[in-house]
C-alpha cells in the first residue's frame, strides 16, 4: 500500500507538479529577461548598422519611445534621407509615416523600413513575454535556454530559442526560427554597460542571418531611460510630431 | 545645341548649391567632431562602433531637403489626340526631353508648444516650351500644441487623406496624386485645423477628430471652387478592432457636399488591405458626343477604391488596387471625345477655323485631360526587395490599366539608395492602347527618365 502510494505521489508530482513549475518558472524568467533589457515604459536612442560583406556601412539613428506591453513608436533621425520617418506598433498593427507621402501606411513585421537582416519586428520589439510562451527550459553551463512558442500568428517569429545569462537574467543569444524549425537570422547580446537608473544591459545587438550570407547588422543603445507618456503619443495623430518627444 | 546645355546649366547649378551646402555642413562637422575629442563621451564602449552623444542631440530648427535633377526623354505619337492638343501649332522631332532641376527645402522651428513648418519647391526646368522656373510654398504654417491630445494648425498644409496608394475618392480636401509616382509632393491648401485624440483600452483603441474650417477667396485656395465660401470639413478617426476608419466629409458651397469613408487593416502579417468609399452630391460631367455636342449631367456620384497589399516569403510586394471613378468617362464617351478631337483637328488643318478646336480644347482643360479620366481602373505594382542580396536596391514595374478600354501604361523602375543620402531611380514607361482608348492616346508612347536625390 505504502508503494502504491509512493508512486501514485511520483506520478502525481511528473504529472501536474513539474508541467507547472517550469511554466511559473519560465515565465517568470523571461519576464525578468525583459525588465532587465527595458524598463516597461522608457525612451531610448539607438544606432542602426548594416554592413555587408565588403565592409560598406549604412547607418541610421532612431529615437524609439514604449508604453507598456503593446505600445512603441519611433522616429528616424538620421541620415538626411530618411529624417522624419517615423513608425508605430500597437500590439500587431504597425505603421511607417514618410513626410513625402504625408500619412501613415501600414506595414508588416517580416518587412523592414531601412533594409539589411533588422525587420520592423526587431526594430520595433515588444517585451518577449508579452509574444512568446515558454515551452522548455534548459540549463547549459552558466546559461539557460529559453525555447519560446510565439502566442499567436501574428508573431514575426514562430519560434525562438533564447539563451540567456544565469546570473544577469541577460540574453547573450536568440535564434529566430520558422514554425518548420528553420533558422532565419542569429542575434548576440554584447557589451554590458550601465546606462544609468539600474539599467545594466547589453549596449550592442549583432545579428546574422543564413539567408544573407556575409551580411551583418548591428544596433548600438544609447540613453535608454524610464519615462511615462500618454497613451495618445502612440496613436497615427500624432506621428508626424514624433521629434516634439526628444529633450 | 541649346538642348544639349540644358542639362549641364541645371546640373552646374544643381552642383554649386550641393558644394557650398557640404562644404557648410562638412565644416559643421568637424567642429563637431572637435567637441567630441575633447569629450569622448561614447554610447557604446566597443571601439568597432560608435554612437557619438552629438548624433542625438536635439536642436529646435531643423533643415533639410534634397537636391534633385531628372531628364525625361519622350517618345511622341503624333498621331493621338492629345498630342493634336498640346502640340498643334508646333514642330517636334519623334522625341522631345526635359531637364527638370528642383530643390526641395524643409524647414521647421519649434519651441515649447509652439512650431513653425516650412516645405518649399525651387524648380528649374527646360523643357520643349523653354525654360520655366517656379519658386511655391508647398506648406506653411504655424502649430499650436497645448498637450499630447490636442494640436491646432494655422496655415497652408496637406491633409493627405485616404487609404488608397494610386488614387484617393475621398481627398476632399487635397490636390490630384499622380498615380505614376504617387509619392511626389503636393502643394497644400490654406486652412485652420485642429487635431484630437483620445486612446482607450477596449476595442476602441484611439479616437480623434480633426475639423477644418476651409476658405475660398481671391488669392485664397482660389483654384479649390466657388470663391467667397467658407467651407467645413472634418475627419473622424477611429483604431476598431484593430482596423483603421475614418469618416470624412466637405460641406460648403466651394463644391457640392460630399461625405466618404475609408479603411486599412492588416489581415496577416504580411497581408494589408484597405478600401475608400466617397460620396459626391449633385457630381455635375460635361460630355460631348463624336459630333461635338456638349451635354451636361448631373448626378449622385458614388466612388470606390479597394485595395491590398501583400509581402510574399520572397520579400516581393504586391500593391494591387480597382478604383471606380464614378465621375469618369466610359470608354464610349472617352471614344467620343477623341473622335471629335481628330475631327476638330482635321477642321483647323483644312480650313484654319478654330470653333471646333477651341471646343475641344477646352474640354480637354477640364475632365479630359486629367491624368485618369475613365471610369474603372486597376493598379498593380510589384517591388523586389533586394533581390541577389543586394542591399538598398529595389526593382519593381506598375501597370495601371483602364479596365473599360484595356488600355494600359506599364513600367519598369531601378531605385538604388545604397550611398548614404543619394537616391538614384532609372524609370520607363511605354503606354499600351488602341486609337480611341484612353493610354493609346495619350501624347507619348513611351517615357523614360533618370531621378537623382541627395538629401541634406
Amino acid at each position: 500500500m505504502q508503494n502504491i502510494l509512493k508512486i501514485l505521489f511520483v506520478l502525481s508530482v511528473l504529472i501536474t507538479g513539474v508541467p507547472a513549475y517550469a511554466a511559473i518558472d519560465g515565465t517568470q524568467l523571461l519576464k525578468q529577461i525583459d525588465r532587465n533589457l527595458n524598463p516597461e515604459s522608457y525612451e531610448m536612442y539607438r544606432k542602426l548598422i548594416n554592413i555587408e560583406p565588403s565592409g560598406r556601412k549604412m547607418e541610421y539613428t532612431f529615437f524609439s519611445v514604449k508604453k507598456g506591453l503593446d505600445k512603441i513608436a519611433g522616429l528616424f533621425l538620421a541620415p538626411a534621407s530618411e529624417k522624419g520617418r517615423s513608425t508605430l506598433r500597437l500590439g500587431d498593427n504597425m505603421w511607417l509615416y514618410i513626410p513625402n507621402v504625408g500619412k501613415p501606411i501600414r506595414i508588416t513585421s517580416l518587412q523592414s523600413v531601412i533594409g539589411g537582416i533588422f525587420n520592423n519586428a526587431d526594430i520595433l520589439s515588444l517585451d518577449y513575454s508579452a509574444e512568446y510562451d515558454v515551452e522548455k527550459i534548459e540549463e547549459t553551463g552558466n546559461e539557460y535556454l529559453l525555447y519560446l512558442k510565439a502566442k499567436t500568428k501574428t508573431v514575426a517569429y514562430d519560434r525562438l530559442k533564447l539563451w540567456a545569462d544565469k546570473n544577469k537574467k541577460i540574453p547573450t543569444k536568440i535564434e529566430c526560427l520558422t514554425e518548420a524549425s528553420m533558422l532565419i537570422k542569429t542575434l548576440y547580446f554584447k557589451d554590458i554597460k550601465d546606462f544609468g537608473g539600474g539599467i545594466v544591459r547589453p549596449s550592442v545587438l549583432e545579428t546574422d542571418s543564413p539567408l544573407y550570407k556575409g551580411y551583418k547588422s548591428v544596433m548600438l543603445f544609447a540613453n535608454i531611460k524610464q519615462r511615462d507618456f500618454k497613451d495618445e503619443v502612440f496613436t497615427l495623430t500624432y506621428m508626424p510630431k514624433m521629434d516634439s518627444l526628444r529633450k | 545645341m541649346n538642348r544639349l546645355l540644358c542639362p549641364f546649366v541645371i546640373l552646374a547649378v544643381l552642383f554649386v548649391s550641393i558644394s557650398s551646402f557640404a562644404e557648410e555642413y562638412s565644416s559643421q562637422s568637424s567642429a563637431g567632431q572637435t567637441t567630441e575629442t575633447q569629450a569622448p563621451a561614447s554610447a557604446s564602449s566597443t571601439e568597432e562602433y560608435k554612437f557619438e552623444p552629438s548624433e542625438i542631440e536635439k536642436k529646435p530648427y531643423h533643415i533639410g531637403g534634397y537636391f534633385e535633377f531628372r531628364p525625361i526623354l519622350y517618345g511622341l505619337d503624333k498621331e493621338s489626340a492629345f498630342y493634336k492638343l498640346k502640340f498643334f501649332n508646333r514642330k517636334e522631332g519623334s522625341t522631345i526631353e526635359d531637364y527638370d532641376g528642383r530643390v526641395w527645402l524643409e524647414g521647421s522651428y519649434e519651441k515649447g508648444i509652439v512650431g513653425f513648418f516650412l516645405k518649399t519647391n525651387l524648380g528649374l526646368d527646360h523643357t520643349y516650351k523653354g525654360w520655366d522656373h517656379e519658386t511655391r510654398i508647398y506648406e506653411g504654417y504655424s502649430s499650436l500644441k497645448p498637450s499630447s491630445s490636442l494640436t491646432i494648425d494655422l496655415g497652408k498644409r496637406v491633409f493627405n487623406w485616404g487609404k488608397g496608394y494610386a488614387w484617393n475618392p475621398v481627398a476632399f480636401v487635397d490636390r490630384p496624386k499622380d498615380p505614376d509616382d504617387p509619392e511626389l509632393p503636393r502643394e497644400g491648401y490654406i486652412a485652420a485645423t485642429a487635431d484630437y485624440i483620445k486612446s482607450f483600452n477596449g476595442p476602441l483603441k484611439t479616437f480623434s477628430v480633426s475639423p477644418i474650417l476651409f476658405p475660398v477667396y481671391h488669392h485664397i485656395n482660389d483654384t479649390f471652387g466657388e470663391w467667397n465660401r467658407l467651407n467645413f470639413a472634418g475627419r473622424i478617426y477611429g483604431l476598431l478592432y484593430d482596423t483603421d476608419i475614418d469618416l470624412l466629409f466637405l460641406v460648403g458651397e466651394s463644391k457640392t457636399n460630399r461625405f466618404g469613408f475609408d479603411f486599412s487593416r492588416n489581415v496577416t502579417t504580411n497581408l494589408e488591405v484597405h478600401g475608400e468609399f466617397a460620396f459626391i452630391k449633385n457630381q455635375q460631367k460635361t460630355s460631348v458626343d463624336a459630333s461635338g455636342n456638349v451635354s451636361m449631367t448631373q448626378f449622385d456620384a458614388k466612388s470606390l477604391l479597394l485595395g491590398l497589399r501583400y509581402l510574399s516569403s520572397m520579400d516581393t510586394t504586391y500593391i494591387l488596387e480597382y478604383y471606380h471613378n464614378a465621375p469618369g468617362y466610359s470608354a464610349s464617351e472617352l471614344r467620343n471625345f477623341f473622335s471629335f478631337t481628330d475631327k476638330a483637328f482635321d477642321i483647323l488643318q483644312s480650313t484654319g477655323k478654330k470653333t471646333q478646336w477651341k471646343k475641344a480644347e477646352g474640354l480637354f482643360n477640364g475632365n479630359y485631360g486629367k491624368m485618369n479620366p475613365g471610369k474603372d481602373y486597376l493598379y498593380l505594382r510589384i517591388s523586389q526587395k533586394e533581390p541577389f542580396n543586394i542591399l538598398y536596391f529595389t526593382p519593381a514595374l506598375t501597370t495601371i490599366m483602364n479596365l473599360d478600354d484595356r488600355s494600359f501604361s506599364i513600367s519598369p523602375e531601378l531605385l538604388y539608395e545604397g550611398i548614404k543620402n543619394w537616391e538614384f531611380r532609372l524609370k520607363g514607361m511605354a503606354l499600351v492602347g488602341s486609337r480611341g482608348a484612353e493610354f493609346g492616346e495619350k501624347q507619348n508612347d513611351y517615357r523614360i527618365e533618370l531621378r537623382v536625390r541627395y538629401y541634406f
